[in-house]
């Protein structure tokens, strides 16, 4: 048994919509160990990137604890959640969300500005593959590489945790495995722990871990002994 | 370079046509306010160095048969520091051309230096003896005369020659006025000569003299110790005693300073205030678009003040440059402004220096104003939550707008119409600042336009309706009312009325202010006086009818009863004001001839009269020792002058005006070309030509326009409203109506640079990739 980077107990969160009040999530609890390359696995609306946005620092529960190291991350400020996010947490979104003013590299540069460890960024730029393509504009590239700059700006921080909401979501099957295998790389080469959500019930064939979802609801938390690289994954 | 900032550079980059359109509204307010603070401060200080270095008089004591006696008492009044006596008085300068009238005025000079108002030599020598006299510089340079050329003048009823033996500025002719009533600087026919005190004496007659000047020890002490001296001084054969911020020159060049000053107040404001407005809106819309880019900036952990500080950073350059070109341009400009201002005040050590404290102060306001305009637009930042931007936003929720509940008129209206009425009843701020903008430029315009017609007007008024004297003819004293007679033997006069000319203190309560008073005969058929609301007004047989600035002066209304203190033989007087007229050139008040001599001098004399005749008076007036005539064409000519700069000055306004509007319509509309490209690339697909959507956004700007005007006339009289009460003075009020011409045409001017901004736009429109703008995604 590794050691617990990541642990979130009871947590629920409630929207008000008008009158009615909309329960996002239902008690969910698990843990995550430090490099463990984990796929939260549910279908749209199942909660799970509230509970993506919870871990992240970007949302706070209605009722539960998340902890990080040990350290309670539910109970911090709003700037205290900036930090945790600057130091702690890489995201990669479903939609790039690069800035489309900035080149690949200075996409990732402006990440690692932020941090005091951060990775060379032309390390990272050759980790994901873009080596040669750091100085062209995030219009100027197709889906995948632009996914790659994502993953590439979330890594350059060396944060302990990568949260990825649907990165393969935007992408054709190629260019999604191709995704797929630069995040395991990253996980391996990096060592961060690896958080995934998808709806594709494929892609938790790489996970170490696979946390099911239904209804705001963790159905089911279970451990994938035997993960295949992305390479062998269909879908 | 840290990356945000690239970014930064790229945003402002990307938009330049707004960047540019906010920085120079900024850099237009900075530069006016710099230019003219500048050449106000500029002629302030040049001003107060000048009378420093010749000694500029505190006091001016003005009576007859002065003697040196009372000089030596002067010295021992507490609070006078120096006092010397002159004479001083007008006379006629001969020229070769006999139809020419050319008054000079004689001031009695120190064969070497005067203690008080010293001459500034600007060529020749200070020394002077009997045959020597120094000219004033505007009438040397106005008549081309040089050190050497010989000069005749009458003194006494004699023509005297005299040798120029230099050339100089005088403290108290920086502004070249003749009296009151003659405010226009002429310097070809009027101008002062200065010649050796002593000799002056002798042959001026009688020895004594007819001022004082007076230096005090303390500043402050001036009003005090004038006052007292005007109580005091009457059985020495003192008529007035002027104060320095009375003295005609200093008068007219403080009210100048006072007026650019105001001007670089009121102007700047406006344009900052509509550039904060700008920027606050063009910042809150870039935010409002970078949402998803805030969200992710958020999510990889920067903090709140940090974006914050990003995008202030994009209002605090637009203030720092906007501030710098602005002052530094502002500065060089005032150097011209102050230059040409040489043209009617000399001063000769007159520098244009560089306020460096000025440039930092303009350029730490207009920092401070824009980061808080920024800060205004772009305080939304702090409600963005990071997970909520990732995902697109909602689209707006369309209500209808109040036309469509009226269902037989809306139904009516074509599509392309419904859309501009709904887009501008859906972003009323933006639609209401483009009208603000409007309005403001159309109030300007109304202003200008106003000003404009109003020097004119003035004149025109004052010459045409007020009085229709054509010429106004001065004896050398007060005389039998039958030297009418005698004037009427040398000229075939259509019309002639005696008069009586005479200064007057005259107060109500603690105000008092020193005016000429004029007598007339009851039935004059040279003045027609009219109250404010336009009302005639006829001269009444007894009291006084006073103009409306001495009116406000004195704070005085029909009915009260106000002393009038006369020079002549220190009779004070209570006089009921019988009525307030309107008079837009000069201060004075009006009196029945005989009601006047009546009571302040003798019965059926006079001091001047007033004449229309197809002679000409002016060459006539020759053959007569005793008088002193001025026309009205000769005054027309000079105000022609004089107006000719200010229409330069007024030309300016209309541009800078015009300039606030074009700039506003102009970069907002490029905000809505950005913001609608979605909506105008859906159109296109529908099949709207470029030139229908460009239409569109015409009708919007078209409406509010329109809307603009309509409020702007109304600002516009506010502003002029504004404009006369601060610009009036003792030499001129200002209380025009605002004429239709006028509105028209700055309603026309304002639509011309409405449709300029348009048709600017039309090449962004051109220019737009339609289905680029389908296709986009990134954030």
């Amino acid at each position: 048994m590794g050691e617990v980077v990541l642990k979130a107990e009871n947590i629920n969160k409630d929207y008000q919509m008008g009158e009615v009040t909309v329960k996002a999530l239902k008690d969910a609890s698990f843990e995550v160990q430090k490099g463990e390359f984990v796929v939260i696995l549910g279908p749209s609306g199942s909660g799970k990137s509230t509970l993506l946005n919870i871990i992240g620092g970007m949302d706070t529960p209605t009722e539960g604890k998340v902890y990080f190291n040990g350290g309670l991350i539910t109970d911090m400020s709003d700037k205290e959640l900036t930090y945790y996010r600057r130091d702690r947490i890489g995201f990669v979104f479903q939609f790039y969300n690069l800035m489309s003013t900035l080149t690949a590299k200075e996409n990732v540069e402006l990440a690692a500005e932020l941090c005091e460890n951060a990775i060379d960024t032309d390390e990272v730029m050759d980790a994901v593959g873009l080596g040669d393509r750091a100085d062209h504009f995030p219009s100027q590239m197709s889906g995948g590489e632009q996914q790659r700059v994502a993953i590439a700006r979330a890594v350059a921080k060396n944060p302990q945790i990568l949260l990825c909401d649907e990165p393969t979501g935007a992408l054709d099957f190629e260019t999604g495995i191709q995704i797929l295998k630069v995040l395991k790389d990253v996980n391996l080469k990096y060592g961060n722990t690896v958080i995934l959500i998808t709806h594709n019930s494929s892609i938790s064939q790489m996970a170490d871990k696979v946390i099911k979802m239904r209804s705001g609801k963790i159905t089911e938390v279970s451990a994938n002994l035997n993960p295949i690289p992305a390479e062998r994954i269909e879908w | 370079m840290k990356k945000l900032d690239k970014r930064l550079f790229r945003m402002i980059k990307a938009t330049k046509g707004q960047y540019v359109a906010v920085l120079s509204i900024i850099f237009t307010g900075i530069f006016v306010f710099t230019a003219i603070s500048n050449s106000a401060v500029n002629l302030k200080d040049s001003m107060d160095v000048y009378y420093k270095e010749t000694n500029f008089a505190d006091i001016f004591i003005k009576g007859s048969g002065i003697t040196e006696s009372l000089v030596s008492r002067l010295y021992s009044e507490d609070g006078v520091k120096e006092a010397e006596a002159r004479i001083v008085f007008d006379t006629s300068f001969i020229t070769d051309d006999r139809d020419e009238k050319v008054n000079v005025r004689a001031v009695s000079v120190d064969k070497y230096e005067n203690k008080i108002n010293k001459l500034f030599m600007k060529s020749g020598k200070r020394e002077l003896t009997e045959n020597d006299v120094i000219l004033i510089e505007q009438f040397a340079t106005a008549r081309k005369i040089n050190i050497g050329d010989e000069i005749r003048v009458k003194i006494n009823g004699r023509q005297h020659k005299f040798n120029v033996s230099g050339i100089a500025s005088s403290s108290e002719y920086i502004y070249m006025m003749e009296s009151e009533e003659n405010f226009m600087p002429d310097s070809e026919n009027f101008g002062v000569i200065f010649l050796e005190k002593n000799y002056l004496r002798k042959i001026y007659g009688g020895g004594s003299f007819n001022e004082i000047l007076l230096k005090v020890n303390e500043d402050a002490d001036i009003g005090k110790i004038a006052d007292r001296l005007d109580n005091s001084l009457d059985k020495y054969g003192v008529r007035r005693v002027i104060k320095k911020e009375d003295q005609l020159s200093n008068n007219m060049m403080n009210q100048e300073i006072s007026g650019l000053e105001l001007m670089s107040q009121s102007m700047p404001f406006v344009f900052l205030t509509f550039a904060g407005i700008m920027l606050a809106t063009m910042l809150s819309r870039i935010v409002k678009k970078d949402r998803m880019s805030i969200g992710v900036l958020k999510a990889m952990g920067f903090t709140e003040s940090e974006i914050l500080v990003h995008y202030l950073k994009y209002a605090a350059s637009v203030g720092i440059i906007g501030g710098l070109i602005g002052s530094l341009t502002g500065t060089a400009a005032s150097g011209f402004m102050t230059s040409f201002y040489l043209e009617f005040f000399n001063i000769p050590m007159l520098t244009v220096k560089i306020y460096y404290y000025k440039i930092l102060i303009s350029v730490v306001l207009s920092l401070l104003f824009c980061v808080a305009s920024g800060f205004w637009g772009v305080r939304g930042v702090v409600k963005i939550n990071p997970a909520e931007s990732m995902k697109p936003e909602a689209p707006k929720k369309g209500k209808k707008i109040f036309i469509e509940n009226i269902k037989f008129l809306w139904g009516n209206i074509p599509f392309s119409w419904k859309i501009v009425l709904r887009n501008i009843l859906r972003e009323k701020k933006k639609f209401i600042f483009i009208g603000a903008a409007v309005a403001i430029t159309c109030g300007m315009m109304v202003m200008t336009t106003w000003m404009i017609d109003v020097v004119d007007a003035m004149f025109n008024r004052h010459y045409e309706e007020f009085n229709k004297i054509q010429y106004n003819v001065s004896f050398d004293r007060f005389r039998d009312d039958s030297t009418i007679n005698k004037l009427l033997s040398h000229i075939d006069a259509k019309h002639i009325e005696g008069r009586i000319e005479a200064p007057f203190e005259i107060s109500n309560g603690r105000k008092s202010k020193i005016v000429n008073v004029i007598g007339l005969h009851d039935n004059t058929e040279f003045y027609k006086f009219r109250d404010e609301a336009g009302a005639e007004v006829v001269l009444p047989e007894t009291g006084i009818l006073i103009s409306s600035n001495l009116a406000r002066a004195l704070d005085a209304r029909i009915g009260d009863k106000i002393l009038i203190d006369s020079f002549y033989d220190d009779k004070d007087v209570f006089v009921v004001v019988k009525g307030v007229i309107n008079q837009t050139l000069g201060i004075n008040g009006y009196m029945n001839i005989d009601y006047m001599s009546g009571m302040f001098f003798d019965k059926g004399i006079i001091n001047g009269a007033y004449i229309n005749s197809e002679d000409d008076v002016v060459k006539k007036s020759d053959e007569m020792k005793y008088i002193n005539v001025q026309s009205q064409d000769s005054m027309r000519k000079a105000f022609e002058e004089y107006t000719a700069i200010t229409s330069m000055s007024m030309g300016f306004m209309v541009i800078f005006s015009g300039f606030l509007g074009f700039i506003i319509v102009y970069s907002m509309t490029l905000m809505s070309i950005n913001e609608r490209m979605l909506e105008f690339s859906s159109l296109r697909v529908m099949g709207f030509t470029k030139m229908e959507i460009f239409n569109m956004l015409v009708r919007e700007n078209m409406i509010m326009t329109v809307i603009g005007i309509a409020a702007g006339i109304p600002i516009g009289f506010r502003m002029v409203a504004y404009m006369g009460k601060s610009f009036t003075t003792d030499v001129y009020t200002m209380n025009e109506p605002v004429k239709l011409k006028g509105i028209l045409i700055s309603a026309v001017l304002t639509i011309v640079f409405i449709m300029l901004a348009q048709l600017m736009t039309y090449a962004k429109i051109n220019k737009l990739n339609f289905m680029q703008a389908l296709k986009s995604r990134i954030s």
